[in-house]
This record gives structure tokens, sequence and C-alpha cells, in this order.
């Protein structure tokens, strides 16, 4: 292993550290009984479904499209239009079942990218260890281009 | 790429793990035959044809023929139909774009009600004869406030209601998409189709902003640039 | 090998020159209420997904036009077609939504679709 890639763990175990857990609360696998039908609620509630929450005024901005952005779109809808999924069933995958952390972590088409992936292997079309070879390939070939 | 030795060696940060993943996922997808490299190609050169003029249009039209107006109303997907769009039938699928659907409506404001949409769910968007979604739209921020203090996030577009007119949110939340079809505005008398057409900005048709003589372009705001940005055609 | 066999042309045989949602009509029966009623959007349990925001429930609005018939989303959601039900658009008053509306814009409203087995007559 190289240096660099322990580089990337200790950088990836500290930024996790400053990741927001959901709740300000101790969340360390409580007993039952410290489960009230209020953190019941709250730790399974949809990601989605923000409609109400306290947030203050921000910058409103445009932005441009990455061609992997359109990209990923025109796979996700492919695949609907292939029968491999529903757009519900992407919707679901990709603003609940994400979890809260990627769901407002990772840009929008980025959830798309990550359900599009997981999908294929769900279903079984695709082994993960094929992903992995994949995902190996083509940084390869892009860092020899 | 023609990188020399004298430069530093091509890194691997010049692909974000975003572009190495979206290939993979593709090149998998059409090994295995989910779908084709040609679906994928007249997919994406669907959306490069997408954009907000046939909405727009479609609110010009119904500016100056009511019957048309009616049904806009009545038959968003029917009334689609005279500005070219065919919700079933346009996109390559022939049964609609999956995400979109096909359950267009029309919000007709009124002088005394004014319509603003939002997907507090995801950011559904009626992409068909609006193009894709501005990025503040997609925000969880605009999702959470607008449906509960509209008139201080129209108030930060710029839009300023008195209290006699009743604010309605839209929130798109199953299966249905929506434009809004704003008042025509004051200084526009004996204006041709063409003319309408240009003041009826994607803004105006999220609701988020008035049409106005003059105005044929969206509220200036920050940009955020892309690495490898598409050009779309419009 | 375990794959669950599924069979992929499903969706495209039944909307093909058709359209989603109109390929359900017809197949919910007949719709429970009608333009005009008043309904409060039931509580129902939430848990792994739905489409029928926290915002709104227990809240009483009007109906004021019956959509389609579609799936409900929990279902689709795992690409479950086989229950259709109606879909409404439903009217709340914002003062009835959030609590510090302020009564000034009492008139303010919010407009949102809700399938039947969310309602119940208000």
């Amino acid at each position: 292993m190289s240096s660099s890639t322990r580089e990337e763990v200790l950088r990836h175990l500290q930024t996790v550290g400053q990741l927001q857990p959901a709740l300000h609360k101790q969340t360390h696998a409580p007993a039952p009984t410290e489960i009230t039908h209020t953190l019941y609620r709250a730790y399974t509630r949809s990601a989605h479904d923000v409609g109400g929450e306290y947030d203050v005024p921000i910058e409103w901005h445009e932005k441009e499209e990455e061609v992997w952005e359109l990209n990923t779109f025109a796979t996700c809808e492919c695949l609907a239009w292939r029968g491999v999924w529903t757009a519900e069933e992407r919707r679901r995958r990709q603003n609940v079942d994400v979890g809260q952390t990627i769901y407002l972590g990772l840009p929008y088409y980025g959830r798309w990218l990550m359900t599009a992936a997981l999908i294929l292997i769900d279903k079984q079309y695709v082994t993960l260890t094929e992903l992995h070879d994949k995902i190996e390939e083509v940084r390869k070939r892009y860092e020899q281009s | 790429m023609a990188d020399h030795d004298h430069k530093p060696a091509p890194m691997v940060d010049e692909v974000s793990d975003f572009e190495i993943l979206e290939l993979a996922v593709r090149e998998l997808a059409i090994e295995k035959g989910l779908f084709s490299a040609e679906d994928h190609r007249v997919w994406t050169e669907y959306v490069h044809t997408l954009g907000p003029l046939p909405a727009a249009r479609l609110v010009a039209k119904a500016w100056l023929d009511p019957e048309y107006k009616k049904l806009c109303e009545e038959d968003g997907v029917e009334a689609s139909k005279a500005v070219g769009i065919d919700w079933v039938m346009t996109p390559p699928t022939h049964f609609g774009t999956p995400s979109d659907y096909c359950n267009l409506r029309v919000l007709v404001d009124t002088p005394k009600l004014k319509h603003v949409v939002v997907c507090t769910l995801c950011s559904c968007y009626p992409r068909p004869i609006l193009g894709q979604s501005p990025e503040w739209y997609r925000t969880p921020n605009y999702r959470r406030r607008l449906v509960r203090w509209p008139r201080q996030v129209l108030s930060e577009f710029g839009m300023q209601l008195p209290e006699d007119v009743e604010v309605r949110v839209a929130d798109s939340n199953q299966k249905t998409r929506y434009i809004v079809m704003p008042v025509r505005p004051e200084g526009t008398e004996g204006w041709t189709e063409d003319q309408l057409a240009e003041i009826v900005t994607r803004d105006c048709l999220i609701g988020v902003a008035l049409p106005k003589p003059g105005i044929t372009s969206n509220a200036k705001r920050p940009v955020l640039k892309a690495k490898n940005p598409v050009h779309h055609d419009h | 090998m375990s794959r669950v066999e599924h069979d992929r042309t499903h969706h495209a045989k039944i909307a093909t020159g058709v359209g989603d949602p109109q390929c359900f009509k017809g197949k919910a029966g007949k719709a429970k209420f009608k333009v005009g009623d008043r309904v409060r959007v039931k509580d129902r349990p939430d848990i792994f997904y739905t489409r029928t925001m926290t915002y709104v429930r227990g809240a009483v609005g009007t109906i004021v036009r019956a959509v389609y018939e579609s799936p409900p989303a929990e279902d689709e959601a795992w690409d479950n077609t086989d229950n259709v039900v109606w879909f409404y658009s439903i009217v709340f008053s914002q003062r009835d939504l959030w609590p510090e509306y302020h009564e000034v814009y009492g008139g303010d409203t919010l407009e949102t679709e809700i399938p039947e087995m969310y309602l119940e007559k208000a």
C-alpha cells in the first residue's frame, strides 16, 4: 500500500469524525427503553421529507451542468425505459435509502449515480466485484490517456 | 491529453470520482445488455432538445386565446401538443419520460392568486416542457422553506405581494408536474405571441418571478462553474 | 444464482402510447371522495418510504380535483403495481399547517396530492 493511501485513510477518518450526526444526542446504540416514540420517529424518518424544516436564507445559485451529470440522468432514464427499475424505485433508493448523511452530503446527480450503481448489484445484473474491477479499469484508462 | 515530461504527471484529481463511476456504471449496463449504447445516445440527444421555450409559448398562446387558456387549465398534457410537446410520444420511450410522468397541470394565476412550485420530497420538475431544473430549486433550503415561509422566500427572489393576493404553493409530491401561468403584464397590449413568449422566463414558469416588458431572462445569480460543462442547444 | 426473475417489459407493455399514470385509468374502482369534500390526512406509519409529507399529516384540507389513478408510491417504490388507488389534489389553508402563519396572510394556501388511503372525512 502506498503512503498516499494511508494519507487518504487518515484524512477520511478525520472527515467522517466531522460529519454531523442526525440528532445531537448520544447515538451509540442505546438501550431500547431510551428510544421514545419521538426519537424512533426522528431516527426512522425518510431523509427526503424536509418540507417545513427550519433553515436560514441563503444565496440562490445557478449551476452549470457537468457532462457526467447529464450522462447519469440518461443512464437512469434508460434503466427505467428498459424496465430495470421504476422511477419511484429510483426516487426511494436515491432520496431515502441512501441515508441522511449521503442525502445531504452528495450533489443531486451524485445520488442518482450511486443509486444507478447499486441497482445493478442489488438486482444481480453485476457483482460488486465486477463493479470494483470496472472502477479500477476506468481509473487506469483515464490515468493512461 | 498531451502531457509532456517536464509537466507534472497527470493527476488522478483531474478526473473526478463521479466521472469514473459514471463511466463504469454506463459501460457495465451496456455490456450486460440492460440498455444499448444507442439508447443512451438517443436519450442524451432528447435531453439536449429540452428547455423552457415550449412552456413560455404555451403561456403566450393562452394569453392571446381564451379557449386555449381553458384547455391549459383543464388538460395540460393535451394543451402541450399545441407547442410541440407530446408528453407520451415525444420522449424516446413512447410512454413518457420515466421520471416526469405524463400529467402536467398548468396553474393559472389571477390578479388575486399567485402560484409557486416546489417539490419538497425531491426536485420533481416538468423536464419535457421546461428542461433541467435550476440548482436553487434542488436545494433542501428552498424545499424546506417555501412551503412554510413562501412570502419570505418569494421576497428573496424579488417578489413582494400584497396581503390580499393569495399565495398558493404547489408541492409536486407525486406524479403531477406543474408550470405556472402568470397574469399577462400591463404594457404588452398588441404584442404578438413571439413577443409575449420572450418575457415568460423559466423563473416565471416556476412562479418565483413575474413577467415584465423588457425582461427576457432570469434574475442574475452567481453561477457554480462546472469542470466539464454540458453545452445545450440553447 | 438466485436472481429474481422479473419481466422487464411489464411497464412498457401497459404504458406505451398511453403514458403513466394514464395506464392505470379505470383500475381503482369508484372514488371515495368528491371535489369539495373536507378531508383529514391520516398519520399512517411512515417507516421506509412515503410521499405523504409529515407536514400535512393530521391537517384538514379541501379536495379540489380527483387527479388520476395510480399505485401508491409506497408500493411502486418496490415495483409493485397490484393495488391501484385514487389520488386527489387537496388545498390546505396555510394557517391550518403552520401555527405561526400570520393571520394577515390568512388567505394563503398550499396544494398537494394525496392517495385515498391517507384520507378520511373531516
